[in-house]
């Protein structure tokens, strides 16, 4: 089952384990520049703020009630990050989570099916994957994800699929079975942890839904599963779509003020503040997803297009870089820094 | 000995295992409290601390607070003051639930609802 917990999916299944936990973040980040450098792990500028959309069922799409789930908002062309972090206390259950945008995998390219899939590995695995910036589309290189409005084009769905027909984000966590869980706890355990007011009387989804699209390259590997694919718990799975809506409209569905602007990379990299690098080279990476190769990336769409999908796309060269090892939680260092 | 001070200690030592700043020096300094209290609190030679510090103490552990505070024998002042708007509605729906399991009891809590995708 999945609960909202200050503004964290929280998925548990205590039906398996007690210590079966896992959460789940949309960080606010900067957009790096998509200008074919690949780039250092950016910042977390704190949690997009996330909201049943079942709350406000009378403001939001009929599309959204029937997927159900959750909202949070994001202005055109920002980008985000997923983080994922557990319950309360040091346990780290492990967990194989399968990540779709517009119901295309993020880590395959392919089309939302339920289920995991071994070869190719279709799902990432936590706690030894921290977190999830964009699409795998080269060994060690992902394309960020970067928010822009479904039925613009720009989207990996509308690429793929020449459809705008889900948007957001969708999601499915298995957790580790009981007796696999049992059988490593002990040295796992040492590893270091790392309402409805007035109606808008909306019709489509898509004036303001948001589908997410790929944005600049940055450094990073989605790892290969160490673990026997048949410790997967297959029985037991919790999944849950996050619609994204245009912030600009945010306040029109719950009443309250979306996040300010998050600064550019330019501002936020003269300021000398850190960008971020994680040193795991003993860890297996994979390969990059071939139904991801041609997909363009929002500046490539645009100029097709004839557009200027980004205005603020200035190279930057980060001086202040901190390392990160393996296993430190990503919430201690990349939201607490600053 | 106290349930509370063997939590602290156990979920502080459990951290700084990998990371030397949930020493117990470290750890007080950010909670505003002296090492040598913090170190009484863990060993039960004094009671668990205010609310306030045991919810700061929860937050830089990354434990639950309302566990924390239970095993402090106390109840959050928010609850308090919710419990103390409706008394007898909150006991009796408490009374209620004593016995129910822990699943039934999280559908209360509000799932996030799945839906047809």
């Amino acid at each position: 089952m999945i609960e909202l917990k200050k503004n964290r999916l929280v998925f548990s299944f205590p039906d398996v384990h007690q210590e079966a936990n896992l959460t789940m973040e949309f960080q606010r980040t900067l957009r790096i520049p998509d200008d074919g450098t690949d780039y250092l792990l950016p910042p977390g500028l704190g949690a997009f703020p996330l909201r049943h959309v079942d709350d406000y069922a009378q403001n939001v799409p009929e599309s959204w009630i029937e997927h159900g789930g959750v909202m949070l908002p994001m202005y055109q062309s920002e980008a985000m990050w997923i983080a994922f972090g557990f319950g309360y206390g040091v346990n780290r259950y492990p967990f194989a989570v399968k990540i779709a945008t517009g119901k295309i995998n993020a880590v395959t390219g392919k089309e939302w099916q339920n289920g995991l899939n071994r070869r190719p590995q279709d799902y990432v695995v936590v706690p030894e994957q921290p977190w999830l910036d964009g699409y795998c589309v080269e060994k060690g290189v992902i394309r960020q994800f970067v928010a822009m409005p479904l039925g613009a084009g720009y989207s990996v769905e509308e690429q793929l699929t020449g459809e705008a027909e889900y948007g957001g984000i969708q999601i499915i966590a298995y957790p580790m079975k009981r007796e696999a869980y049992e059988r490593i706890k002990d040295r796992w355990s040492d590893a270091p942890v790392a309402l409805a007011s007035k109606a808008l009387k909306v019709g489509s989804a898509k004036p303001f839904a948001m589908g997410l699209a790929p944005g600049g390259r940055m450094r990073q590997n989605i790892y290969d599963d160490t673990f026997n694919f048949e410790d997967w718990e297959l029985e037991h799975s919790s999944r849950c779509f996050v619609h994204i809506a245009n912030a600009l409209v945010w306040r029109a569905i719950t009443g309250k003020a979306p996040p300010t602007v998050p600064p550019t990379a330019k501002e936020y990299t003269k300021a000398g503040l850190p960008w971020f690098d994680l040193y795991d080279g003993d860890k297996q990476a994979l390969e990059g997803a071939k139904g991801l190769k041609g997909i363009k990336s929002v500046l490539q769409f645009g100029k097709e297009k004839g557009d200027v999908p980004l205005p603020e796309n200035e190279t930057v060269d980060p001086k202040n870089v901190v390392m990160l090892r393996h296993g430190l939680r990503k919430d201690q260092v990349r939201e607490g820094a600053f | 000995m106290s349930a509370f001070g063997d939590f602290v200690r156990e979920a502080r030592e459990a951290l700084r295992q990998t990371e030397a700043r949930f020493s117990v020096r470290q750890v007080a300094a950010r909670i505003g409290v002296q090492p040598s209290y913090l170190s009484k609190v863990e060993r039960g030679d004094v009671g668990p601390p205010s609310e306030a510090t045991i919810l700061r103490l929860a937050e830089d552990l990354s434990e639950d607070p309302d566990v924390m505070l239970a095993l402090a024998g106390k109840v959050s002042s928010d609850l308090l003051e919710t419990i103390r708007k409706r008394p007898r509605l909150f006991a009796d729906l408490i009374r209620e639930l004593r016995d129910m399991p822990d699943r039934a009891m999280l559908r209360l809590v509000r799932e996030v609802r799945d839906g047809d995708w």
